[in-house]
């Protein structure tokens, strides 16, 4: 399999089949990401288009010192901000569904109910939930370690910290979520 | 918790990118550490819980042109003009520009030595090198100048004299008054210095061979033409 490096230079010097492989490989770890972010397919796969686009817009700058996965990431991670901050400042676009069902707008219309694009697998949508009770920072620690298997050396690099602040922030975050679990009452199957 | 490594001893216990060796060390304490193992079974449900995730598959989206405001064909059409760095044959712009401070360095020294000179007027310009006019030029301006000095001293002369002439007979004797308090000044001066040296006889009787002796050779030195 052609590493991440020669893609790269590939598909600076015109490879468009370079550049698909590239986001080819890495689109289900972005959008899944955007889905535990947004708990909304619509809204992660807007997330994960505004990821690539800023990938493809500034993919010149990718070094290659670091591993492509960690500088993917805080575009991710950037772009998710973002999104946050829009939220904060247009609330009208996530209100929940009126009660009157006459005034719900036309289910066809995905824009306009977003209910339909939300999680299906109740797994996930309690998994979703309980992640976004978390803070910015211990979300974030936990998507890198658990869901992208990055090590503490790498998340370290990434966020300019020392390992053992990584590791602190990661056992925190992980008390953190067990006591949501335990305030939620939903536990694990082993409990 | 009384353990002080509980929270490297859990990041790492729940480390799935932990190295075999680690994992052993990491295992072997937990097994020892009551605190430790007590975390463990506490936040094991948790990690648990995460690791349930079902990754669900991305929708059909463009991924050439789907970069927005038609601007497809992959990054490199996108950014053009910011290809990686390769060497490329012939001068460029930046190697050129390099040079300019030199060139203008050389031209300047060049016309410096050869003493150029650009000479504008109404009628247009004109360069001109060498230093034979310039040494003419010179030689003209010594001399506009000598004869300046020249008529400037005449002047003065006749001013002095004339002056002189009106105001010599009032302006001679201020000099010659001038003369005489001077004199008269002296005198004043060595007689004061007399009545010193004797009032030094009058008090100190063993230095009056010495003071005597320089009494004399001053009368001596003044006596002389």
């Amino acid at each position: 399999m052609e590493q991440d490096n020669e893609l790269i230079e590939r598909a600076l010097n015109g490879s468009l089949q370079a550049w698909e492989d590239l986001v080819r490989r890495y689109e289900g770890r972005v959008y899944n990401y955007s889905l535990r972010l947004t708990g909304n397919r619509d809204d992660a796969l807007d997330l994960m288009q505004d990821v690539f686009m800023g990938v493809y817009r500034h993919l010149e700058r990718f070094r290659g010192d670091s591993q492509f996965v960690s500088w993917l990431f805080r575009i991710a991670h950037n772009k998710a901000v973002d999104l946050v901050r829009r939220r904060h400042a247009s609330p009208v676009k996530y209100q929940m569904l009126p009660d009157d069902p006459d005034e719900w707008p036309d289910v066809s219309d995905t824009a306009a109910n977003p209910q339909s694009a939300a999680l299906t697998n109740e797994k996930n949508a309690m998994i979703q939930r309980l992640l976004d009770a978390l803070t910015p920072e211990q979300r974030l620690i936990l998507e890198l370690k658990v869901f992208q298997s990055m090590t503490f050396e790498e998340i370290a690099m990434m966020q300019d910290i020392s390992a053992n602040t990584a590791k602190t922030r990661f056992y925190s975050a992980l008390k953190k979520l067990r006591a949501l679990m335990e305030e939620d009452h939903e536990l694990s199957p082993d409990h | 918790m009384s353990c002080h490594q509980t929270t490297d001893i859990i990041a790492d216990y729940f480390d799935q990118q932990l190295s075999p060796q680690a994992r052993q060390t990491v295992q072997q304490h937990v097994a020892h550490c009551e605190d430790c193992r007590a975390e463990v079974a506490l936040l094991a449900p948790a990690q648990k819980t995460l690791l349930a995730w079902q990754n669900e598959s991305v929708p059909d989206w463009d991924r050439v042109k789907g970069q927005g405001q038609g601007h497809g064909n992959g990054p490199a059409a996108h950014n053009h003009r910011k290809r990686l760095h390769k060497r490329r044959a012939g001068p460029s712009w930046v190697d050129v520009r390099r040079w300019i401070p030199l060139a203008a360095s050389l031209v300047l020294s060049v016309a410096v030595l050869t003493q150029t000179r650009l000479d504008v007027s109404g009628e247009g310009w004109r360069l001109s090198f060498g230093s034979s006019t310039a040494e003419r030029q010179l030689a003209q301006l010594d001399l506009y100048l000598a004869e300046q000095a020249s008529v400037q001293q005449q002047q003065n002369q006749r001013v002095l004299e004339t002056a002189l002439q009106q105001f010599g007979n009032s302006t001679a004797d201020s000099l010659y008054q001038l003369v005489d308090w001077y004199e008269q000044q002296r005198e004043l001066d060595m007689q004061r210095l007399e009545a010193g040296f004797q009032q030094m006889l009058e008090r100190d009787y063993q230095t009056v061979n010495s003071v005597q002796q320089l009494a004399s050779f001053v009368r001596y030195q003044n006596d002389l033409p």
